[in-house]
């Protein structure tokens, strides 16, 4: 009952982020329906793809974090699995939830009610597919490093708050990253950032020319390997600095 | 072969040293100041195979934490832990599918997931073949008892049934090696007593290695025949548990019950009358030096005595004594020399 109650209430609360993001850029676009060029069409695509990726890239930040702060880690280290592989497919899992419970009937609302576009051509639709795939595994390469903190500082509340304020802001998610001023542009794309949200939602709106599509998704797979690198010594050293709290 | 060695074992741990009050803390958020205290220090010891262990000592002592490197979950400052041919922390999956390990403390069991569930998943966790697993369940079943809630989430069980819940998931896999740390804590007596049965059980039908940590001396006396005592992160005692009793359990109690109208008692040297109720009076005396026949003999042919009773101290009185400081352990008998424990297990290396 409860888990149902908390079911729906996402569900309308994804509606109600898009809807109310919707009236913001009608707003900001006026009567005319273009501004710098680009379609008010395809903002509002942008962002409706936008607030449906968040629906389901949501994680369990604090997962660590508890299993630190109530010495339950200790039963996981216990038995001959992994922990990061552990944590990796609890947040899988969730992910696979809301693909089904929460993504398809956002999908088909938002066309409904908010004429979402359809993808560029089906190739596009394809590559943004991988390219979605890969924006999750960057994001949660980057949530990983954020949530080991734990190991040294306990509470990891602020360090997550911090984070997910640059991630939305960064990435795309919540302003498509064309309107941001050339300098931050230019910065974000020095940056994983761009590739959880942005690479994914231009590819889909045929805004990355088809020949540059393989350049994008290299490098959102060079940022992949490069964060399991640096979340690899991390957890290195988080695992010799582990204190079992509870005696 | 010794399956578990332990070479000069330490462990630090680095502690934030808060300040009182508003300007102390503020004060640590800036310039935060670290104690380093020592939960383990520089032990040395070693477990051979089908062993039973007790493994005791005060709050504090140190015997989690090194229970804890054992397995592999936190890594020691310095020294050497071989289990099995294998470094813990370093091969910490490799040596989990073959050791179990229980903390009293808290569940390994998944919270929200019925008990029959747990060992679904545990089956698949530890790869365990059906048949093992099968013969495996129907034993625990057997003793333990499981059936009464086995369909029920693991967060409505009582403490007893989680515990025994807890103690079958640490061997469903049949580990070579199991650590129990507390497995007793906050059970009432049946309840222990069937979980020692259980564990003695297994180590003789499966020549399982035990190591056990608990507060309680009656898990230890039931089942252990060697002890490890550890106090402030030094071992102070290994050896036979009949070996601290005979060294250090010389004093006895004799309780007499006297007919009426006795006259006052006069004891002969070196036994000291400790308490009087009514016409009960206890003496003590220490066994090395006076025969309790010969005090007997002497109490019965002077006095009118309706009942003679010798009570040995019990293993709690000993430990208790040593905590506190009361009796000098001499090193001869605990010591870290392999040679003087074997001897006194009589086994040969």
């Amino acid at each position: 009952m409860a888990y149902r109650v908390e079911y729906f209430a996402g569900l309308i609360n994804t509606l109600i982020l898009i809807f109310v993001n919707i009236a913001i850029w009608k707003a900001i676009y006026g009567e005319d329906g273009s501004f710098d060029g680009i379609q008010l069409q395809m903002v509002l695509t942008y962002i409706i793809l936008g607030f449906l990726m968040q629906s389901i890239f949501g994680m369990d930040e604090y997962f660590i974090s508890n299993k630190i702060n109530n010495g339950l880690i200790s039963s996981d280290l216990l038995k001959p699995i992994s922990f990061r592989l552990l944590v990796f497919s609890y947040n899988f899992g969730l992910a696979v939830f809301r693909i089904i419970m929460n993504l398809i009937p956002a999908v088909i609302l938002s066309v409904i009610f908010f004429k979402l576009l359809p993808p560029f051509s089906l190739t596009m639709g394809i590559c943004f597919l991988i390219s979605l795939g890969l924006g999750y595994l960057v994001l949660y390469c980057l949530n990983f490093i954020v949530w080991l903190s734990a190991f040294w500082f306990y509470g990891t509340f602020s360090l997550v708050t911090i984070k997910d304020a640059i991630v939305v802001i960064m990435s795309g998610a919540l302003i498509p990253l064309w309107f941001m001023p050339q300098w931050l542009y230019d910065f974000i794309k020095l940056t994983p950032f761009d590739s959880i949200y942005y690479i994914p939602i231009s590819i889909y709106l045929g805004q990355i020319p088809s020949n540059e599509i393989i350049y994008s998704i290299v490098k959102q797979v060079f940022w992949i390997f490069l964060l399991i690198g640096i979340g690899h010594v991390i957890w290195k050293f988080a695992t010799k600095k582990l204190v079992v709290q509870g005696g | 072969m010794p399956i578990i060695e332990v070479n000069n074992l330490v462990k630090d741990y680095k502690l934030n040293v808060r300040k009182n009050g508003l300007i102390g803390s503020l004060q640590s958020l800036i310039i935060p100041e670290y104690k380093i205290k020592r939960a383990v220090d520089n032990i040395n010891f070693s477990i051979d195979k089908g062993d039973m262990v007790g493994f005791i000592g005060p709050n504090g002592a140190g015997k989690s934490t090194t229970v804890k490197m054992l397995t592999g979950i936190l890594t020691p400052t310095s020294g050497k832990i071989n289990v099995l041919g294998l470094s813990p922390s370093k091969d910490r999956k490799k040596l989990a599918s073959k050791i179990g390990a229980v903390f009293g403390q808290r569940t390994q069991l998944w919270w929200d997931l019925p008990v029959s569930d747990t060992f679904d998943l545990l089956k698949y966790i530890y790869r365990i073949p059906d048949k093992v697993f099968k013969e495996n369940m129907d034993m625990f079943n057997e003793i333990l008892g499981l059936n009464e809630f086995f369909s029920q989430p693991v967060r409505q069980l009582s403490l007893g049934q989680r515990m025994r819940a807890d103690i079958a998931a640490s061997l469903i896999h049949n580990p070579e090696i199991i650590l129990f740390d507390e497995p007793t804590i906050g059970l009432d007596v049946i309840a222990k007593e069937k979980i020692r049965e259980f564990i003695k059980q297994v180590n003789k039908e499966k020549n399982t290695t035990m190591l056990f940590t608990t507060h309680d001396m009656m898990d230890i006396e039931k089942t252990c025949k060697r002890m490890i005592i550890i106090d402030h992160g030094i071992i102070i005692y290994d050896g036979t548990v009949d070996q601290i009793k005979k060294r250090y359990g010389t004093t006895r109690t004799l309780a007499a019950e006297f007919g009426q109208g006795s006259d006052p008692v006069t004891l002969p040297e070196g036994v000291e009358m400790v308490e009087e109720k009514d016409n009960k009076k206890y003496f003590q005396f220490n066994k090395d030096k006076t025969q309790a026949s010969s005090l007997i003999a002497y109490l019965t042919s002077k006095y009118n005595i309706l009942d003679l009773t010798v009570q040995e101290p019990e293993i709690e009185a000993i430990i208790r004594e040593i905590y506190e400081g009361g009796i000098n352990y001499d090193k001869s008998v605990s010591g870290n020399s392999k040679e003087g424990l074997s001897e006194q297990l009589g086994i040969s290396c």
